[in-house]
């Protein structure tokens, strides 16, 4: 009994002194475990927080679909007078009302990850398009100018996938590439096979793939191994997955492109609180992207 | 036997009848009292509590529709599903510009007509179980909302749309966040509404009756396909309701909605003390079980416990209130 008093007066306090620090909300689309992108975010944001001295609270629905479970738990966080909220949203149009309900509150709210519909909310997460630039300029330096190259896209109704589809074909056609395919792979490996599997019977001169993403890169492994075109085909893909990232230490994949998962935890903890502070920030931030080759991704895997 | 030991038999007898019928209410008590030990600044604050009604809107209107399929010894998997089909049905017709009053109608509709195609496909193709009928019903709603929608989510209604999910009813004097929200008194009206139908009317009677013996039911008389029709359908508006309320409060549709929601639904009638053979269960019970669950992930969301303890916590018990229900059919038996 005393066992339990003791451990219920630890957790009223513990309350009590929660209130007096600042309080910052990371609101995470899915767990940080079992999933090494959200484990960073995680990570990074926790630092910040100890570095700044503010208490760091992250919370995420068990699913990256559960949306009404998200909005449950920032509900339950505003109930609690927090000062400051950096929210992924699992889908930007449902979490406009809560995070409205937050702005009206006087908390400080940043979008992380994934940027939401709400006007005037800073975005802080990695450029899509500058990152596609990334890989495909690696394809310009290590493909003879001119040669056929081939775009996978993702779902190209999300900004996602549009943004690193644009930023793919723009740099290819602006080195000189003959880009002479660019399809849809929805982000899926079996999809993606498939469609090399076709690119590759009519254009067997080709020489690189853009892959929108590391599934989908993998995907087109299969099939130019099927195609016996091994070591012929330069293929680079996005996200820097473990699997990826094994794939590029194997020489299947020449190279993947890397966001920075800690900066965008650490920059939404500082940008949230500046914006509670009251100061001025920019509306987009670029939390960076770094190019994954066969010398760095031993720290991937 | 004498006079006083009798009476002492019949008075236990009372008290235990007393007890099973209003116990479950006393654990949600005990539930809110312990959570506001635990959380004296926020959790009966006024925005907190208004959070609560919010929240369990939804399950609350799936578990009242469950709890009529499970008193027939049916289950409709397909609840989940059909919340995002009419979700995206009448979010779409929002953005399409059609008028409000049509938009409102188009949730619960469509529920209706996927708990008629559950019900009907049940009885006349007279499959073995409804399990198989609403798991089908389940992909195939899952299917079309995805077909219709382009997987697409819509954000922005009309403000009338909006009402049943968002709306609130200003108390005076209580503050900033002193209102009820409208979706409260939606769920409120139901639960009361579906307690005397199911009490106070021969059709409800009948629906008990299908689930404690259907032979004796259709022997007696009972037209028991056009009761499972009326139930599955009846189960399908509540889920359309459900979508009506979840777009209100989201201002928005999204195909992904819903998923998984049939087993928050049918794991609320269970903890509320319902048979999951039929028969047996009440309203108020029902109500208990939406409430013991959303108090419970309301209250480890407001002490940061992660939603994995809150899944581990629910799954103990659902198994804790089937085994409280076993001790206790034991012990009828042996008085």
């Amino acid at each position: 009994m005393k066992k339990v008093i003791a451990l219920t007066t630890a957790m009223l306090m513990g309350s009590v002194f929660a209130a007096n620090a600042t309080t910052v909300v990371v609101a995470m689309k899915g767990p940080g475990s079992g999933n090494p992108f959200w484990a960073a975010v995680q990570a990074g944001a926790e630092a910040k927080g100890k570095e700044l001295g503010v208490n760091v609270v992250v919370v995420a629905p068990p699913e990256e679909s559960d949306i009404q479970g998200q909005i449950n738990l920032v509900e339950d966080q505003l109930a609690k007078k927090i000062d400051a909220l950096a929210i992924a949203p699992t889908d930007p149009n449902a979490l406009k009302p809560v995070v409205d309900e937050a702005i009206k509150q006087g908390v400080g709210v940043v979008f992380i990850d994934t940027k939401g519909i709400n006007e005037g909310v800073t975005f802080i997460g990695t450029n899509n398009e500058v990152g596609a630039k990334l890989g495909a300029d690696y394809i310009c330096k290590n493909v003879p100018k001119g040669s056929e190259v081939a775009i996978l896209q993702g779902i190209i109704t999300q900004s996602t996938g549009k943004a690193r589809a644009d930023g793919a074909h723009n740099e290819l056609t602006a080195c000189g590439m003959n880009v002479v395919a660019e399809q849809p792979a929805d982000w899926d490996t079996g999809k993606a096979q498939s469609a090399t599997e076709n690119i590759l019977t009519g254009h067997p001169k080709l020489a690189a793939i853009f892959a929108s993403n590391d599934n989908m890169a993998l995907g087109a492994v299969q099939a130019v191994k099927a195609a016996n075109m091994a070591g012929k085909v330069t293929i680079v893909g996005f996200d820097a997955n473990p699997n990826a990232a094994a794939a590029v230490l194997a020489g299947d994949m020449a190279a993947t492109v890397a966001q920075a998962p800690k900066n965008i935890g650490a920059f939404g903890v500082e940008n949230a609180l500046k914006v509670k502070k009251g100061e001025k920030i920019d509306p987009v931030i670029d939390t960076g992207t770094v190019l994954v080759t066969k010398e760095n991704a031993k720290d991937y895997k | 036997m004498t006079e006083s030991s009798s009476e002492a038999i019949s008075r236990r007898f009372e008290v235990g009848r007393v007890v099973e019928r209003y116990g479950i209410i006393g654990v949600v008590i005990i539930m809110a009292l312990l959570l506001y030990a635990l959380q004296p600044e926020y959790f009966f604050s006024i925005q907190n509590v208004t959070n609560i009604l919010r929240q369990i809107a939804l399950n609350a209107l799936l578990a009242i529709g469950m709890f009529l399929v499970i008193l027939t010894a049916g289950i409709d998997l397909s609840v989940g599903s059909v919340l995002a089909l009419a979700m995206m049905s009448l979010t779409m017709a929002n953005a399409d510009g059609v008028a409000w009053p049509i938009v409102v109608l188009i949730g619960p509709l469509v529920g209706i007509a996927c708990g008629a195609v559950n019900g009907l496909g049940l009885t006349l193709l007279r499959l073995p179980h409804p399990f198989i009928m609403t798991l089908g019903t389940l992909n195939v709603a899952r299917g079309l909302t995805n077909l219709i929608s382009g997987g697409r989510p819509i954000s922005g209604l009309y403000r009338e749309v909006r009402y049943l999910g968002a709306g609130q009813i200003p108390v005076p004097g209580l503050g900033e966040f002193g209102a009820i929200p409208v979706s409260a008194v939606v769920i409120l009206l139901a639960y009361v509404g579906i307690a005397y139908f199911l009490n106070r009317t021969s059709i409800g009677r009948h629906i008990f009756a299908i689930g404690g013996n259907p032979q004796a039911a259709r022997v007696s008389g009972i037209n028991v396909d056009r009761m499972l029709v009326l139930v599955y359908t009846l189960c399908g508006f509540f889920a359309g309701l459900a979508a009506l309320l979840l777009a209100g409060r989201t201002d928005s549709g999204f195909p992904n909605a819903g998923i998984g929601a049939e087993l928050d639904a049918i794991a609320a009638v269970i903890i509320g003390g319902a048979s999951f053979f039929g028969g047996r269960g009440t309203v108020l019970g029902v109500f208990a079980g939406v409430l013991i669950m959303g108090l419970l992930r309301n209250g480890l969301n407001l002490m940061d416990v992660s939603v994995f303890w809150q899944q581990l916590l629910i799954g103990l018990i659902i198994i804790l209130a089937v085994y409280i229900d076993v001790l206790r059919r034991r012990a009828a038996v042996r008085t």
